[in-house]
């Protein structure tokens, strides 16, 4: 069977994939891109969020043919041109790395769900990244993050007074 | 200004590009891979292994079992209790451990080969309990020790408990417990080995990579020089990575197969063999004066080290020194306990038995103070530590005490909450309050750390340091610390970091030790290193009288502008010369050994100090507890890094809330995240940190450690106010639903004998 998806904005045609394949294994084994982690492997702490159209999924349940004719975006397509998105560049600003394991995956939950709701409140953040594990932060400054990344998507000024 | 700044941290950029590296990441085409066979019925006697079925399969190359070992088949951290079998020679003595490890060339033929091995086994009686492990004709877990099942007991003793509880206006008495947690750390171990330079070569996720090497050492019989190991990028540790995982079966197969191999732990296989959180028991007696003073603290502490001792002597003693809390308490009498049972073993875990035993002296100063009609938040004030006073060691504190002032930080806070707290028929609010303090550094042993600097020709200076950052941000505060003492750009400062072939030994990154005790070594290294420079520029500039001084990359005469020299002018004269413009520095914290017999003397060179409040509402009817803030005041002597402080905090107040509230492993069933909950940001309340810098003086720049006191006290805060929503103490842990619905039916949880 071939496997064609888009996969961070270049098409990609895979041969012999087997149908048990997960996603996870596909994007970190097959393709080497090791920017999607693996932290429980049964859909319980995404470590291993990608987005298949945009929206977040769990590509260690994922089955890698359900990306057939679809695009998947991982961390590694994200930035462009070496410019960072501006959930990365929050991320940064607002000191949300620790560790970093979780990074990725809550990176893209958090533009998952600012896709949907450009302006939520932290309550919404809260709910929105409860699949995505994170045991270094205590989430504090995860949620400023995806603020601020949700402020600066919305092409305004930053805050004033973030805490 | 560099300190009191958050610049970005080390490697930050990286992480939010998905290019980081980590233990779990690494591997290169062409490996071998790994799978170990591992055992989940414990105790049992291996009467044989039979790898024929493995090796007749496609792609198994071998299969190892002790035999194979070419040293000393004992790990574990503390060099005299290594007692962990890392291929099971006889005995397994607990669920998951391994008896043998397959190499494959592909990852399904690694696990193939794992099922196919033929072990036999025969059961054998095991002791799952701690207290019955104690008892008389107790299966011994390491048959033929001579202590039994007891790992260790340490004992606290100052002036007389039982006069003076006769002569206290209230004395109280109960039990409390605390669960097995697991670290959780977001990567499971993993790593990668492999020959190069004639070396073998072992980069694994881990928090001390020079212990990594001196254990693999002696497990391979190899000399130190025959083997390198390097820190890879670590996510999270928590004291999970400690002792060694992946990295003895990585070594073991590369050294015999002479090729790279490959190992990442499932989750799984994670929760089934690596160390856990003590689950502790607690028997306290507290005696008070009528104004609430302390008189005397009788405490009986219990834990299970499960089969092995990994880092159960240092929890069982640090948990002695630090049960009375951090109080002025004339009378001690503290005992405590670790046995050795058939469980899955346990380990250093943050905060190494004083998360536990703060749930009970957290829970002591309550009872007392409801006994006495005092404010909860008073009774501490009364009775916190201050220069001049004697911990329960006989260790008189000099200063860095700043117990009190984080006191003060939380206190508007606890009283608007308490103002606020309602409830209904169905949701009921409470306050709580817990306060800490903690011991920086190993407790009462030498534990140094050294580091070198170096001024390159090209103007940048090198940190070499075997400081494992795990995400805490060590890399970035010791540049900070560096560049500070140096007078140069943070920028300037380049960083090798974790390699025993590049870098020296630092000591764990544990115990919050290592901007106190490596930002010291660093400190040093860099006055070593000034002093080199301005001793070459004396003689070039031939100033022998005068006082020179090292600013922005210049080497200045006081009182004489017109002489200068540019730094890498001097470092080009002593390269010039074949030396190395290199300084070294250590620092190992004065400290006094205890006494055995009283437990008298100084563990600890500074203390760090912290004050919590939790506020949350009980839901009656479904048993759920929800924090709606936490307070958190830490005295952390001067903030290098505020930002790196403040998430230290929020992340620890969140591991606390999973230790209070929900995390609870049960050895031989837990298995996943899916059966371990951990907090999730839905979960996450609002979290106030507040930092309080009381300095101190042997500290770098007055800082001393943050990591573990993070989490200490939100455990016994949130238990005190859950138990002030329901109008009863809450002593065991985790206040899960089931444990709250208990509570309200009356039943309340059984106290257990300790
Ligand atoms: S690895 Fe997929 S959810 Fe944990
Ligand atoms: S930063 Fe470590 S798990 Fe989130």
């Amino acid at each position: 069977m071939t496997l064609d998806f888009t996969l961070n904005g270049q098409p990609v045609s895979l041969e012999g994939v087997p149908a048990a394949e997960s996603l996870l294994d596909l994007l970190r084994h097959r393709l080497d891109l090791k920017g999607t982690k693996e932290g429980c492997g049964v859909g319980e702490c995404g470590a291993c969020s990608v987005l298949l159209d945009g929206k977040v999924v769990d590509s260690c349940l994922t089955p890698a043919w359900k990306a057939a004719g679809r695009e998947v975006t991982t961390i590694e397509g994200l930035a462009r041109d070496g410019q960072l998105h501006p959930l990365q560049e929050s991320f940064l600003s607002a000191g949300a790395v620790q560790c970093g394991f979780c990074t990725p995956g809550m990176i893209l939950s958090a533009q998952s769900l600012l896709s949907d709701n450009p302006d939520p409140s932290d309550e919404e953040i809260k709910i929105a990244l409860a699949g995505n594990v994170c045991r270094c932060t205590g989430y504090h400054d995860i949620v400023l993050a995806v603020r601020r990344g949700a402020r600066a998507l919305r092409g305004e000024a930053p805050e004033a007074d973030e805490s | 200004m560099i300190l009191g700044t958050s610049p970005l941290r080390s490697g930050s950029r990286e992480r939010v590009l998905g290019d980081t590296r980590f233990g779990a990441d690494q591997g290169q085409a062409g490996d071998l891979y790994l799978a170990c066979v591992r055992i989940h019925k414990a105790p049992a006697r291996i009467d044989g292994i039979d790898p024929a079925p493995a090796l007749a399969l496609p792609g198994v190359v071998r299969v190892f079992t002790a035999a194979d070992i070419p040293g000393v088949n004992r790990l574990g951290i503390i060099p005299v209790s290594k007692d962990q079998e890392f291929l099971a020679e006889e005995l397994v003595r607990c669920p998951g451990q391994a008896v043998a490890l397959v190499a494959a060339e592909t990852p399904e033929a690694a696990r193939a080969g794992a099922r196919a091995v033929v072990v036999k086994l025969t059961g054998a009686p095991g002791v799952y309990d701690m207290a019955e492990a104690l008892a008389e004709g107790a299966p011994l877990v390491h048959p033929g020790r001579e202590q039994g099942n007891l790992l260790d007991l340490r004992v606290i003793k100052n002036g007389d408990v039982e006069a003076a509880f006769k002569a206290s206006a209230v004395v109280v008495e109960a039990d409390y417990t605390t669960s097995m947690i697991e670290h959780s750390a977001l990567e499971t171990e993993g790593g990668r080995a492999w020959w190069e330079d004639g070396k073998l070569h072992v980069t694994a996720c881990t928090q001390n990579p020079h212990y990594d090497r001196d254990d693999l050492v002696r497990f391979l019989g190899l000399k130190p020089e025959d083997l390198v190991v390097i820190q890879a990028e670590t996510g999270g540790g928590f004291g999970g990575k400690l002792d060694v995982s992946v990295q003895p079966y990585l070594a073991l197969a590369a050294w015999h197969l002479k090729r790279p191999t490959r190992l990442v732990y499932t989750r799984e296989e994670s929760f089934l063999s690596t160390g856990k959180r003590h689950p502790f028991r607690m028997h306290y007696v507290t005696g008070a004066d009528e104004q609430g003073r302390l008189t005397a603290v009788k405490a009986e502490l219990l834990a299970d080290t499960g089969a092995f001792a990994s880092y159960g002597l240092a929890v069982c003693m640090r948990a002695a020194v630090h049960a009375a809390g951090p109080y002025y308490v004339p009378n001690v009498d503290v005992t405590s306990r670790m046995a050795y049972t058939n469980n899955v073993w346990t380990g250093a875990m943050r905060g190494f038995g004083v998360p536990q035993v703060a749930l009970a002296h957290e829970g002591q100063m309550d009872a007392l103070a409801d006994a006495l009609g005092l404010d909860r938040l008073e009774i501490r004030r009364v009775n916190a530590l201050r220069p001049g006073q004697a911990t329960i060691t006989g260790q008189v504190l000099k200063g860095g005490v700043g117990l009190t002032q984080c006191l003060d930080k939380v206190e508007p806070i606890y009283r608007t909450w308490q103002a606020k707290a309602k409830g209904d028929d169905r949701f009921a609010e409470g306050v709580g309050l817990g306060v800490m303090y903690y011991g920086i550094g190993n407790t009462g042993v030498s534990n140094p750390s050294t580091a070198q600097l170096e001024w390159t020709t090209d103007g940048r200076v090198v940190l070499f340091t075997g400081v494992a950052d795990i995400g805490q941000g060590s890399d970035t505060v010791l540049r900070q610390l560096a560049a500070t003492r140096l007078g140069v750009r943070l920028e300037q400062i380049d960083l090798v970091r974790g390699d025993t072939s590049r870098t020296t030994n630092a000591g764990a990154t544990s115990a919050s030790r290592q901007t106190y005790i490596s930002g010291n070594a660093v400190m040093a290294a860099a006055e070593n290193l000034e002093a080199l420079v301005l001793g070459e520029a004396r003689k070039m500039l031939g100033a022998r009288h005068q006082e020179l001084v090292l600013e922005d990359g210049m080497v200045r005469v006081k009182g004489d502008p017109e002489s200068a020299l540019g730094v890498t002018e001097v470092v080009r004269h002593l390269t010039q010369r074949g030396q190395a413009a290199r300084g070294e520095g250590g620092f190992d914290p004065h400290t006094v050994p205890l006494k055995p017999d009283t437990g008298q003397g100084k563990p600890y060179a500074a203390y760090a100090w912290a004050a919590q409040c939790a506020f949350v509402e009980v839901d009656r009817d479904s048993g759920m507890v929800r924090v709606k803030e936490i307070a958190a005041a830490h005295d952390v002597g001067r903030a290098i890094h505020p930002k790196a402080v403040l998430g230290q905090i929020c992340g620890g107040v969140m591991m606390g809330l999973g230790l209070g509230l929900m995390e609870e492993f049960h050895p031989g069933k837990t298995s996943n995240f899916e059966d371990y909950h951990i907090p999730t940001s839905a979960d996450a309340p609002r979290i106030t940190p507040l930092i309080v810098e009381e300095p101190e003086a042997t500290g770098p720049y007055g800082a001393k450690g943050v990591g573990e006191p993070a989490l200490i006290p939100t455990a016994p805060a949130l238990a005190a106010a859950v138990g002030q929503a329901l109008g009863q103490p809450m002593r065991h842990l985790p206040l899960s639903l089931e444990r709250v619905m208990e509570t309200l039916a009356g039943a309340g949880a059984k106290d257990q004998p300790c």
